[in-house]
């Protein structure tokens, strides 16, 4: 029977089941559960190392010496703290590190609040720290899913050799709902991983090729792009307007979208699963009779609607893109349902 | 008797410092005494951001180039997860000191099971000569053009020192490559170092005292005396702290 | 499906009776969610929860219009009250001054739960009481499989210290309801 399980705690264990046999961070609402949960649990495992640090770039960078060891190394964090980790995380990428970072998102800007929110889609999707580079951006939205991620977040970081992100809006790491939690992989080593023999050499400081390193970076990116977009949609094909959202905006959304096409509506909706690669293949399924794309998210300023309209551009949709950015919390279905009636009547103005 | 003095093999190769720098006779030590402890082929190298980047394209040993000031931070995932492996976290003053004053005190107040060799020539080197936590009173840097003033700069760092006297850490000296009496004391501080972590006892660090001759506007002679006559009277040498728990 | 919002000080409890019966909900086949009160006012004096039970999928685990509130103060009347659905329920301790409550559209129980729970010698047990009414009001379970439930759930957590005790408060709270309705 699956259980009642917290977000944080459930994601917990999924990564102690993952193989995941390193943890360094510093609490922060509302992540700190995870920690909590793993201070003991990864003690109770062979070769378990569970560290609190004085800060989070004490954290992350502890977590790249982990990794450089072919450990599967995690921490976890919100918006001020990941804000923290940018520069090793560049670094990360740059030395072709695998590892595993899950960010609570809480809204605002400067110290931020503990309000759930979607505020760091652009920071995540577009590396968030210095040079030219991206990580996956897994977006849960449900405990379950949250907790199924985890092991794909390390295929994923380890086939491509980069970090994955599971973002997910505080809210989720807080509720509980029920949880199957998956089977005990393996323990592995990354072959990558030093043991201070000098069999993974890496190539000095000074004596990289920059050049051809962007290279093979994009041919990587693209490879992702092509074989790694994930996404659920439903009833896009036949739909006069298409709701887009992701995490638990778009699980409201979702309740949106089903209560509308109860009225009547012919609506559909696309909830992209991976931010990063954005899923542009769905909208193969957009038909030239859609009148506009809506899109849900809890931030101020609307942020992946920006994504949403430069990849329908590149797949020649002409429609308005609509957005309705509720801030914070999770979007209260019936005012989703009001503001659409308010696109539908002309009330609400598109913005691309 | 001759000894022979062989280069050890993984740091054999021509390094990018400037001549006069003490950087390539420190890498040569630690590499000896690798070397002669049998761990030269189970070491790795976290190194850090300054001069001492030009050191990892000579060397041939597991290496990772680190975030400004986060060395020991990233040579601690090692350790925690290698604890077979000799971890040497290997970085300048400003990187350990300056930029990296908070991982290198929370390693050493968490009495992580590494080694710190910190490069100290009292200047941000390879960016230019800038003032640096350990730059002397009234020392001319491109930052303090008229001389380091300490009442509204802070007094040169003594993390040795600190972390001897403050901290529960198993090893702290500090040398230097003025002389060859003082090399071969500081063999002696780098061997003991690195015997402390590998019987597991904890944390140890050696800072090295070394000449910047293009920085300090001397010739390398010059610099030599400069250590002697200006630096080692502030910044004294010797064990801080003594293997088994002593501070000195 | 059905939405229901917990809400007191922090301390009577109102997170754990909204982990009774999302926890129940889900051990008899449906499916739950539980999401505490979130924001600055997890740091600050009141506590709530959300729990939404049902067996489809659940959309929106926050509040939007709930079936039923459990209020254990006054504040928690004012602020959550006026969100309940038409029709709804709304349960308050006996400390909770009803009367102030001008919606007539909804129907306001009062539960003298702490009174019961003193005289059963378990004072920390108000909040189960109330419980206990809840569930006797919602009608998705008897009162042997909300018992069973809660002690696996107290079981689970190792907190088996006041099980009679809380068996003897939620019995008590549903008897309560079902001379009262």
């Amino acid at each position: 029977m699956a259980e009642m399980m917290k977000g944080n705690v459930a994601i917990g264990e999924a990564a102690i089941r993952a193989g995941v046999r390193f943890y360094a961070g510093y609490p922060i609402t509302p992540s700190s559960e995870i920690m909590e949960y793993l201070s003991w649990r990864l003690g109770e495992v062979d070769d378990g190392v569970f560290v609190q640090l004085e800060n989070e770039i004490a954290s992350i960078n502890m977590v790249v010496g982990a990794a450089s060891c072919g450990v599967r190394a995690m921490t976890a964090s919100s918006g001020n703290g990941i804000s923290l980790m940018q520069e090793a995380m560049s670094v990360l990428a740059d030395e072709n590190l695998p590892v595993v970072i899950i960010t609570m998102v809480r809204y605002g800007n400067g110290l931020a609040t503990l309000y759930s929110s979607q505020t760091d889609y652009l920071r995540e999707t577009r590396g968030g720290g210095h040079g030219d580079y991206r990580c996956f951006v897994l977006c849960p939205y449900t405990v379950q899913e949250a907790v199924d991620m985890v092991a794909l977040a390390y295929e994923l970081a380890e086939k491509y050799k980069m970090v994955s992100i599971i973002m997910a809006e505080g809210a989720l790491g807080q509720m509980m709902e029920p949880v199957d939690l998956p089977a005990f992989l393996d323990v592995k080593r990354g072959e990558w991983g030093f043991d201070g023999t000098y069999t993974n050499a890496k190539l000095g400081y000074f004596d990289r090729n920059s050049m051809t390193e962007a290279e093979e970076l994009r041919e990587r990116y693209d490879l992702i792009k092509e074989n790694e977009q994930r996404w659920d949609s439903t009833d896009v094909a036949d739909a006069d307007y298409v709701f887009m959202g992701f995490g638990l905006a778009g699980r409201s959304c979702l309740g949106a979208v089903e209560d509308l096409q109860a009225e009547g509506h012919k609506v559909g909706f696309i909830r992209p699963i991976t931010a990063w690669p954005f899923p542009e293949k769905a909208f193969a399924e957009i038909g030239s009779n859609t009148k506009g794309v809506i899109v849900v998210e809890t931030n101020a300023m609307g942020q992946m609607v920006e994504d949403v309209a430069m990849y329908m551009k590149k797949h020649g949709l002409q429609m308005p893109v609509y957005s309705l950015p509720y801030v914070y919390g999770v979007p209260v279905i019936q005012d989703i349902k009001d503001d659409f009636k308010k696109i539908v009547n002309n009330e609400l103005k598109e913005v691309f | 008797m001759e000894k022979e003095r062989k280069v050890p093999h993984f740091v054999d190769n021509p390094s990018n410092f400037c001549p006069g720098c003490g950087h390539g006779i420190v890498s040569r030590l630690v590499a000896e005494c690798l070397e002669e402890l049998g761990q030269d082929r189970n070491v790795i190298y976290t190194i850090g951001i300054g001069c001492s980047s030009n050191m990892s394209a000579g060397m041939k040993a597991d290496r990772l180039h680190c975030c400004h000031g986060r060395a020991s931070a990233v040579a601690s995932g090692m350790k925690r997860v290698n604890p077979q492996n000799v971890i040497i976290s290997y970085q300048g003053d400003g990187d350990a000191y300056s930029i990296g004053m908070g991982e290198s005190m929370g390693t050493a107040y968490r009495n992580e099971k590494i080694t710190m060799i910190t490069i100290n020539n009292t200047n941000y080197g390879m960016t230019g000569g800038q003032m640096s936590a350990t730059t002397m009173p009234g020392q001319k840097t491109t930052t303090t053009v008229y001389g380091r003033d300490c009442s509204v700069t802070g007094n040169p760092f003594k993390f040795p020192e600190l972390v001897a006297s403050q901290f529960d850490v198993a090893y702290a000296a500090r040398g230097s490559v003025d002389s060859v009496g003082n090399i071969n004391r500081l063999k002696g501080y780098i061997k003991d170092a690195l015997e402390a972590q590998i019987a597991g006892e904890g944390y140890s660090v050696v800072e090295v005292l070394i000449p910047c001759p293009t920085n300090w506007g001397m010739t390398p002679l010059e610099s030599l005396d400069h250590i002697r006559n200006n630096i080692i009277p502030y910044y004294t040498l010797g064990v801080k702290k003594a293997r088994g728990g002593k501070s000195v | 499906m059905k939405e229901l919002v917990f809400a007191g000080f922090g301390g009577q409890g109102v997170l754990t009776s909204g982990l009774i019966v999302s926890d129940m909900a889900v051990r008899y086949g449906a499916n739950a969610t539980w999401i505490p009160s979130y924001g600055s006012a997890m740091r600050g004096g009141t506590a709530n929860c959300t729990v939404k039970y049902g067996t489809r999928f659940i959309h929106n685990p926050s509040q939007e219009k709930p079936d039923v509130l459990m209020a254990m103060n006054q504040l928690s009347l004012l602020a959550f009250g006026k969100l309940v659905k038409e029709n709804g329920a709304i349960f308050v301790s006996e400390m909770v001054d009803a009367s102030v409550f001008e919606r007539t559209d909804v129907k306001v129980y009062t539960i003298p739960c702490h009174e019961i729970a003193d005289e059963i010698g378990h004072a920390k047990g108000a909040n189960i009481v109330l419980t206990g009414a809840i569930l006797h009001y919602l009608g998705d379970h008897t009162l042997e499989e909300g018992l069973s439930s809660m002690d696996i759930m107290f079981g689970k957590k190792g907190k088996t210290k006041y099980a009679q005790l809380n068996e003897m408060a939620m019995r008590r709270g549903y008897e309560y309801f079902e001379k009262l309705k």
